[in-house]
């Protein structure tokens, strides 16, 4: 059974088996054709408001922001 | 409930009261539609100026209009098919005004690298909704990729009220680009009855699936 499990087809295998489930989310979430509404666009919206406040101003040579943000906030409050 | 759909459901209790308003006043849908581009021509200003709450104010205000047309139409019974086109024509005229509004901005601010995020993010926004307008020319439907302008306009406001338009700008373009190729990919496959990558990777993954599912029984 080992044996079998090391040889290149079943090596083979299990690379496809990890990289099938990754590629078919990446995929998805490219390719999009998920409602309003669902928690895909849920988790969506969050990653998108994540990055746009998070995302210190100064990283994204932002000419109009003022402060450090959400994330600039945070950190003073952790001080 | 998904948290967006208990944000939407919030949204529409005020909406149905300005609504009942409209129906009540008989305001034709058309002069809502057109209303909601002049309060946008001045968000525009106030973000060239640089007055981001004012414009995020005028903003909500602007997509209360552009909510409500087609739902007084409705209740009025004056749908019709120059109504769409005449809103969808404003439509553009809002994104493309408030759009200008930031290249304005950031050329009073010497950005020259967000002058030109601003432009490409106009570009592909405007991309967007002509990829979807000629693919269903040609094929039936062509809903796909996420940014769309509901979307694109409610970041416009966060960024507004929160004062990271820059960042707004990024997702913006990245997501429209992602949108553009969607779109385009979707009417190639659609016109030529390829198969679809995705079906392909579902399909290798059910397999698996069920190779693990028959291994463990045995």
């Amino acid at each position: 059974m080992a044996a079998a499990e090391s040889t290149p087809t079943a090596k083979a295998g299990v690379v496809k088996r990890l990289i099938t489930l990754p590629l078919l989310v990446l995929w998805r979430a490219f390719f999009w054709t998920y409602d309003r509404a669902t928690w895909q666009y849920d988790l969506m919206v969050i990653a998108i408001l994540a990055f746009v406040w998070l995302t210190p101003p100064s990283l994204l040579g932002d000419p109009a922001a003022q402060g450090d943000g959400l994330i600039g906030w945070i950190l003073e409050k952790l001080k | 409930m998904t948290f967006t759909g208990a944000i939407g459901a919030i949204c529409l209790f005020p909406l149905r009261a300005i609504i009942a308003a409209c129906v009540a006043l008989r305001i034709h849908p058309n002069v809502l539609t057109f209303t909601g581009v002049v309060v946008n021509v001045a968000a525009a200003w106030a973000l060239a100026v640089g007055r981001f709450v004012t414009a995020g104010v005028l903003m909500v205000i602007a997509n209360i209009f552009d909510f409500i047309d087609g739902k007084v139409a409705k209740e009025l019974k004056m749908e019709s098919k120059f109504g769409g086109f005449w809103d969808s024509v404003m439509d553009r005229f809002s994104d493309l005004s408030l759009f200008i509004g930031l290249i304005v901005l950031y050329a009073r601010l010497d950005s020259a690298q967000y002058i030109i995020i601003t432009a490409l993010a106009t570009m592909f926004s405007v991309m967007t909704s002509y990829t979807r307008a000629r693919a269903e020319s040609l094929i039936d439907k062509c809903k796909v990729g996420f940014m769309e302008r509901p979307e694109r306009i409610v970041l416009f406001m966060i960024g507004a009220f929160t004062n990271r338009m820059a960042a707004v700008l990024w997702v913006i373009l990245v997501l429209s680009i992602i949108t553009v190729a969607d779109r385009i990919y979707y009417t190639w496959r659609e016109l030529n009855g390829s198969r679809n990558v995705e079906e392909t990777l579902a399909a290798e993954w059910q397999q698996q699936k069920a190779r693990r599912q028959q291994r463990r029984v045995s």
